[in-house]
């Protein structure tokens, strides 16, 4: 890698970015940490004077908050994180497999016709909320609403155009000579995808990974009209931390925030490497 | 006569969309330790031949035979057939060793066997000093040993490489010409060279297959394919420049025949005797090289020098003579200025003759004189 000096003029934009960027996470963090008068106090707190966790533990014991004479949590949020943790990780996991086989057979044997990579991104192309009411119907009528597998179920069939689109130009990238090669030295098909491809866009892999795991987590809409209370996921309870005495519980939500954005921030430092998809050129050097 | 290494036969390929096919029924035979190019412009189906030897294609009709047994059902790798991509498609994400050792790996032979192997390879194409680098990091002609490396350890009967040196540089070129003529010596390998360069297949094959259009236009030792072209293609496909090919007719002068076309005129062997061609109209092919200049005023064919391209110790040079344009190539140093009038001689002996019909060569048996 070459390193490169920065113009003056472009480090003074990157900084701005990176402020614009940053904001907000650091507002959630100090509002996480702020004791319940902090939180919309006027003018403004920025860091808190008297950082507490009673927002973190609230979470986990809705009667901690108490001690600050504010009440009417109702529900413990583990069965949210738990809930979230679930159905994302399955129809993460799901909807990469499926993608990937997808995406090799449509890259390197044409499955399907030439029109069938568009006919799979069609379906994302209605919105969401179109699509919602039905579902809460076909679900209630199949029994799987209010379901993780019912939940999963429509994660995976609302994320594998993006995971197959994605994955699909990872495969295209790699030349198809690479694989021929494997089958020439005596491998099956199957094996040259798994020991050739696979490593090769090992970094498209991860990428896609994250992307889809981030598209699932982060999901509200399909958690909360999906779901009547025995299922719960970490967007749907955010929005529960409404009282009628309190209001909105700022400082609880902050602290559910920064605890949902801990699983994305890890897994994007542990891939950091593989996210620039410069790794996957160069598989054959010409 | 033993069994060829390798024999093609009637083999087929027409693509799903039913146009034409890509290869269109060729024959061909491959003794063990021969060196054979095939050679044709892009788009002659010999890439798809090629697939279709190692299996990556399956032909739509006809067989293919190694060892004079049919390979057809045969899966790629179980073949014993080794091939060498033009883009090498050397595994970046494995070290030199892991890629050396993938075929053997997939076999499943022991560490140590493999270790071994690998070893001697290694010893063979000097790359033993980096087994242990990322293939990544390797230049050009060491990404192509790698490659070559990687099929050899296989121990394959037949090697068959894809435009081996079309993605050197020039001094690389020499340097793996050599290489890969010394390791088919020292293997003993029977190798066949896709390419549709001629100067590669010439030097580095013993035979020439020219394909064009999904068929195979002549097989012939790369020392004869220049001078003896089969037909009209071969002839204007090899050589740089390639054979001029004037269309004309024979006609019988006295005790000979002579070779006209408007006012050029050119006698052939005396004696010749040209069969059934003698009234049909045919082509004549003149090698650029058979064709000599000499100072205005000696006997022959006079003409007017047109361009003088040279070309290091050689010139192309382009005349005009009794209205046609043709080439000859000629020693730098008796180079005419352009613009000259000059004398040319054709070495009759060295004349083709194609039957204006079938584009095909015609047979001349010179008579022994009495």
């Amino acid at each position: 890698m070459p390193s490169r000096r920065l113009s003056p003029l472009l480090g003074l934009l990157l900084i701005l970015a990176l402020v614009v960027t940053l904001f907000p996470v650091f507002w959630i963090v100090m509002t996480a940490l702020k004791p319940p008068t902090d939180w919309n106090a006027v003018p403004a707190v920025w860091i808190p004077a008297k950082p507490t966790l009673v927002n973190f533990r609230t979470l986990f014991d809705p009667e901690a908050i108490r001690e600050y004479g504010v009440g009417g949590v109702s529900q413990s949020a583990s069965a949210a994180v738990f809930g979230s943790l679930l159905a994302s990780t399955v129809s993460t996991a799901l909807s990469i497999l499926i993608g990937l086989l997808a995406a090799i057979g449509l890259s390197r044997y044409s499955s399907g016709s030439t029109a069938t990579p568009l006919i799979i991104l069609s379906g994302r192309m209605f919105p969401p909320a179109a699509i919602a009411v039905p579902f809460v119907i076909i679900f209630s009528a199949a029994h799987i609403i209010d379901t993780y597998s019912g939940l999963i179920a429509i994660y995976v069939a609302a994320t594998v155009p993006f995971s197959t689109w994605m994955l699909k130009s990872f495969v295209d990238d790699l030349p198809r000579e690479i694989e021929e090669a494997a089958m020439v030295d005596g491998q099956s098909r199957l094996m040259a995808h798994l020991t050739v491809t696979m490593p090769l866009i090992r970094g498209g892999l991860f990428a896609t990974t994250l992307f889809i795991f981030i598209l699932n987590w982060s999901d509200f809409m399909f958690a909360l009209v999906l779901s009547y209370g025995r299922i719960a996921t970490i967007p749907v309870q955010l929005a529960k931390y409404v009282t009628a005495t309190a209001g909105t519980l700022y400082g609880v939500q902050a602290a559910l925030a920064v605890l949902a954005m801990i699983p994305l921030v890890l897994a994007g430092f542990a891939i950091q490497s593989h996210l620039a998809r410069g790794m996957t050129f160069g598989a054959i050097k010409r | 006569m033993s069994t060829p290494k390798l024999e093609l036969v009637g083999l087929k390929k027409e693509f799903a969309d039913g146009s034409v096919a890509a290869v269109d029924g060729i024959d061909l035979a491959v003794e063990e330790g021969q060196t054979l190019a095939l050679l044709g412009p892009s788009g002659c189906g010999k890439s798809t031949t090629l697939n279709m030897i190692v299996g990556l294609e399956q032909p739509s009709s006809g067989d293919i035979r190694i060892d004079g047994r049919s390979v057809v059902a045969v899966p790629p790798g179980r073949r014993n057939v080794g091939l060498v991509f033009q883009d090498y498609a050397v595994f970046t994400s494995m070290s030199v060793r892991e890629n050396l050792a993938f075929g053997l790996r997939v076999r499943g032979q022991r560490k140590a066997e493999i270790d071994r192997a690998v070893g001697e390879v290694a010893e063979l194409l000097g790359l033993s000093t980096m087994l242990n680098g990322n293939a990544r990091d390797l230049g050009g002609s060491e990404l192509q040993r790698v490659a070559i490396g990687r099929t050899l350890v296989t121990r394959p009967a037949i090697l068959l490489l894809d435009e081996p040196l079309s993605n050197l540089e020039a001094g690389t070129r020499l340097a793996t010409r050599r290489e890969l003529r010394r390791l088919q010596k020292e293997a003993g390998l029977t190798i066949i060279y896709v390419t549709h360069d001629q100067v590669e297949a010439l030097s580095l094959a013993d035979w020439i297959a020219v394909m064009s259009a999904g068929k195979i236009r002549q097989v012939a030792p790369a020392s004869l394919i220049c001078q003896q072209p089969d037909n009209i293609f071969v002839a204007s496909f090899m050589g740089t420049p390639p054979m001029n090919l004037l269309r004309g007719a024979l006609t019988r002068a006295d005790g000979g025949y002579v070779f006209r076309k408007d006012a050029f005129v050119v006698g052939l062997l005396p004696g010749t005797d040209i069969g059934e061609a003698a009234d049909l109209p045919v082509t004549i092919g003149i090698r650029p090289e058979e064709v000599r200049l000499c100072a205005s005023g000696e006997a022959g064919l006079p003409a007017r020098v047109l361009l003088a391209e040279p070309r290091g110790s050689e010139t192309v040079v382009t005349l005009e003579t009794g209205g046609q344009v043709i080439k000859a190539v000629i020693a730098s140093d008796h180079r005419p200025t352009e613009g000259r009038d000059v004398m040319l001689e054709i070495d009759a002996a060295s004349l083709v003759l194609f039957s204006g019909e079938t584009n095909r060569r015609l047979p001349m048996i010179a008579e022994l004189r009495a």
